[in-house]
This record gives C-alpha cells, sequence and structure tokens, in this order.
C-alpha cells in the first residue's frame, strides 16, 4: 500500500513539475557579484506565502542569493510565538537552513518590537545601515519618521562612501497603486536622496509589482506581493515603467560593478519583469 | 590727537551710543505662556520614562534574541508592571486639559495646510483602523496595524523620550509604551473631524 501512495505521489509531483515553467534565470551570476532577494508584505502565514516561498526556493537553485531583504509588513495579525512559525520560520525554513540572512524593515503591521528579533537583523533599532560588497543598504522605519530618524539618515548618508546606495522600507514614495504614494514622505526623504546620491529605492504596502520611471534620477520598485494580491490594482501612465498585478511575485537582483540585474517573478514561476540598471555618475540611467 | 584718531574716537563713541540706546529701548521680552504648559508636559512625559525605565530594568534587558516567546514575555511583564504602578493612571495624566489644547490647535494649524493627496492617504490609513477606542493602560490591539503617523506632524509636537511615540487611531492622539505595547494616555478629538 505504501508502494502505491510513494508511486501516486511520485506521478503527481512529476505532472506538477511539468506544468510549472523553468526557473529562467537571466542575471549574469558574475562572480563577487552581490546577490539578494527582495521581497514585501508577505507575512500572512496562509497558502499563496509558502507558494511564493517555494517558488523562491526553486530559483535560488539557480541563481544562490545570499541575502533577502524585506520591506514590512512581515508578520499580519497577532504576533505570538506560533505566528513567527507560521508566517515567517515554516515558509522560509529551507532559506534560513540555508543561512539566507533576511533583513527586515518595519511595516504598518509590525510591532515595532520586531526589531529584537534576530533573524530579522535590527539589532534591537527600528532603522539602520549596512554593507553587502560595494552596497550600502538603508533599512527605515517609514511608520514613524521622527526627526531623529531624518538627522539619523541625512548623516548615514554623507558618511556612505559606497559605490551603491539602496534605501528599502515600507511605504512607496511612488506608486499608481489605488492607495497612492506617500507624499509626505517623498517630502521629506526625496531630497536627501538626491543629494546624497541613493541610486534605488525598494518599498512595499502596495500588493503589487511596479517600476517605475526614474524620478529625480532615483529607479523605484514596489515589491509588495509576496503573499496579498491588489488584483488588477496598478494604473499604467507616465509614472509607469512595468507592472504585474496578476499574481504574487517577489524580486531577484544582482550586483556587479556599475549595474543591477533585477528579475521580478510570479508566483507560478513566470518572469514578469527584467532589465539593468546602471549606477549614478556611470552615464545613462535608464534600462 | 590727530584729525584720523580724532574720528575713529567719534565713530567709538557714536556706536557705544547707539548700541546703549537700543539696548534700553529693547522691550522685556515676555514669556509664551505656552512654555510653561509644553514644560509641564515635558515633565510629566519624563516622569513616565523614569517610572517605565526603573521598571524595564527590574525586567531585565532585551536583546535581540531568536525565541519570539522571549520578545512576548517580556513586552508583557513589562506592560504588566506599568499597569500595576499606574493602575490610578486616568486620561488626562499626561495630557492635560492645558497641553491638549496647544497639541490639538497644532495637529488642526498643520492638518488644514495639507494638500488633497496628502489628506486622502491619511484618511486611507485611518480606514485601517476601525472602532477603535482607546483606553489607559490597555494594550494596543495586536490586530490592528499602526496608523503611518504624519511625518510632516511629528517635528511639530513635543519630542518624547526613547520608547514612548504619539500614535493617532481615529481622532485620538495616543501616547504608547513601544516596548510594552501600552497606551498611556491618550486625547480625544485631537484630529480636526471631517479631517
Amino acid at each position: 500500500m505504501k508502494q502505491l501512495f510513494r508511486i501516486v505521489g511520485g506521478v503527481i509531483a512529476a505532472c506538477l513539475s511539468a506544468s510549472l515553467p523553468a526557473q529562467q534565470v537571466e542575471l549574469p551570476l558574475r562572480p563577487g557579484s552581490v546577490r539578494f532577494l527582495v521581497l514585501g508584505d508577505g507575512g500572512t502565514g496562509d497558502t499563496p506565502q509558502y507558494e511564493v516561498a517555494q517558488q523562491i526556493v526553486r530559483y535560488r537553485q539557480r541563481f544562490p542569493f545570499t541575502f533577502a531583504i524585506m520591506l514590512g509588513d512581515n508578520i499580519y495579525g497577532r504576533e505570538r510565538p506560533q505566528d513567527f512559525e507560521k508566517k515567517f520560520i515554516r515558509p522560509y525554513k529551507q532559506l534560513l537552513d540555508a543561512n539566507v540572512e533576511f533583513h527586515a524593515a518595519l511595516g504598518n503591521h509590525d510591532d515595532p518590537n520586531q526589531r529584537y528579533f534576530k533573524p530579522y537583523n535590527l539589532g534591537g533599532a527600528r532603522y539602520r545601515t549596512f554593507k553587502k560588497g560595494n552596497v550600502r543598504f538603508f533599512v527605515l522605519d517609514s511608520n514613524y519618521l521622527d526627526p531623529l530618524q531624518v538627522k539619523w539618515l541625512e548623516k548615514e548618508l554623507a558618511a556612505s562612501g559606497s559605490d551603491w546606495k539602496i534605501a528599502y522600507f515600507h511605504h512607496p514614495l511612488y506608486t499608481t497603486a489605488r492607495r497612492g504614494p506617500e507624499v509626505e514622505l517623498r517630502a521629506i526623504l526625496e531630497p536627501l536622496f538626491v543629494k546624497h546620491g541613493v541610486d534605488v529605492v525598494f518599498a512595499g504596502h502596495e500588493h503589487v509589482y511596479e517600476r517605475l520611471k526614474p524620478q529625480k534620477g532615483i529607479y523605484h520598485f514596489t515589491v509588495g506581493g509576496a503573499a496579498k494580491l491588489r488584483h488588477g490594482d496598478t494604473r499604467k501612465g507616465p509614472l509607469t515603467d512595468a507592472t504585474f498585478d496578476r499574481d504574487r511575485s517577489f524580486l531577484l537582483a544582482e550586483i556587479a560593478d556599475d549595474a543591477l540585474y533585477y528579475q521580478a517573478i510570479s508566483r507560478s514561476g513566470n518572469v514578469v519583469d527584467k532589465g539593468v540598471i546602471t549606477r549614478r555618475g556611470t552615464g545613462q540611467r535608464t534600462p | 590727537m590727530s584729525l584720523k584718531e580724532h574720528l575713529r574716537l567719534l565713530t567709538f563713541v557714536g556706536l557705544v551710543a547707539v548700541l546703549a540706546s537700543a539696548t534700553a529701548c529693547e522691550e522685556p521680552k515676555r514669556a509664551d505662556p505656552r512654555d510653561a504648559v509644553l514644560a509641564d508636559f515635558a515633565k510629566r512625559v519624563d516622569a513616565y520614562a523614569a517610572l517605565r525605565n526603573r521598571l524595564a530594568d527590574s525586567v531585565g534587558e532585551l536583546d535581540p534574541t531568536g525565541s519570539q516567546a522571549e520578545i512576548a514575555t517580556r513586552a508583557t511583564s513589562l506592560a504588566q508592571a506599568i499597569t500595576a504602578e499606574r493602575n490610578a493612571a486616568k486620561p488626562g495624566d499626561i495630557f492635560t486639559p492645558e497641553v491638549a489644547t496647544i497639541l490639538a490647535l497644532l495637529i488642526k494649524e498643520e492638518y488644514s495646510r495639507r494638500s488633497d493627496p496628502v489628506q486622502e492617504t491619511r484618511e486611507d490609513q485611518q480606514e485601517e483602523l476601525p472602532d477603535f477606542v482607546p483606553r489607559v493602560n490597555q494594550i494596543y490591539p495586536t490586530t490592528y496595524p499602526l496608523a503611518t503617523f504624519p511625518p510632516a506632524l511629528l517635528p511639530l509636537l513635543p519630542s518624547l523620550p526613547e520608547n514612548v511615540e504619539y500614535r493617532i487611531a481615529q481622532n485620538y492622539l495616543i501616547l504608547r509604551d513601544i516596548e510594552a505595547n501600552l497606551i498611556v494616555d491618550f486625547m480625544p478629538n485631537a484630529v480636526p473631524s471631517g479631517a
């Protein structure tokens, strides 16, 4: 009987994998490059989160990134120990077991005490900066942008001598999705980003994928569909370069010297956007 | 004394005279009546911070940990300790009527300066908090999101010590202990209705 179950199980698995698209990695995989995963709004604990996580694991076999940046709403609803199990540990177990580091930003659904949760690498702070290769990341708490945080950001940006500067936080400064951009945050952050040469901004909050045309020289990505989806929520317009709002999604990124290669992938494994952008001061900035 | 030296002396004397008369004419600086109220607010907030810091020390410092149970237990213990010490606390203990008047005016002025897109965004954020009526010593409901605090408003409000923050829910301004996830005080009608 057991044997029969095994055979049937094997047949089902084979059929499923045959119906899935092959993981098409179109990133250069250059030696010494900085490779990472971008995912936002993932902490529901529902089936779509697990399915996205499985797709990420499949892609990681071909694109071995070493860390992930999380754009907030890491845990929806209650934050009991069992919720962390269901909404973070279990779905991403294979990544955690492979020592993939998670670097989280806080979303509006996140208790700020998540800063003490070691796997999120916030080190007890609501905002922080870290460096990987030639990239400096600035993790902000866009839920509570107090003057202290702004002052800290300006100091850190000014002190950063890195080639690439990437800021990430929960609320998008530009988006075409229903809830719209955070224009108040933009009024405070954008001048600092422009002044200090931030290259790319990643945000979540809107449960879609979006890549916008560079705004004041800065590329903006919304990657907020790692579990929830606002179907058909984006509006094509002058801001838009690419959108995907028909299913859940995540983004893979690779930075090699002056180029950032990206590939957005749907829950079913299809590549929904891809391209390359270049660092500030190296000529053309459009893909 | 040469003519040049005479002229220098005269210029110097003239300058001294002008400065002296300017100082004499200067009106004594009037004290802003709001300063005393805001100083009193700061004192009350600091007293709360001292209390919660003492209790936080007794509960034990929290270092980053892989155990969410440890984080949750610590938050609960801290909240219980604070609540026990402040069991007689009531609305308005920190947001006194005097400071509430000042803060409500600051918020009203700031809200009146909003552009339409900002207003829409803030209204959307408030929609995330249905039927939430705060109470002093209440655990901030964990099933609700923490609505994003208007970043343009924060610099206008009195600064707070570490681990205490402002939050807005519906039309309440809330003073929240971050680590204990506890509502320390709240101010009704802080946000203009229809805003």
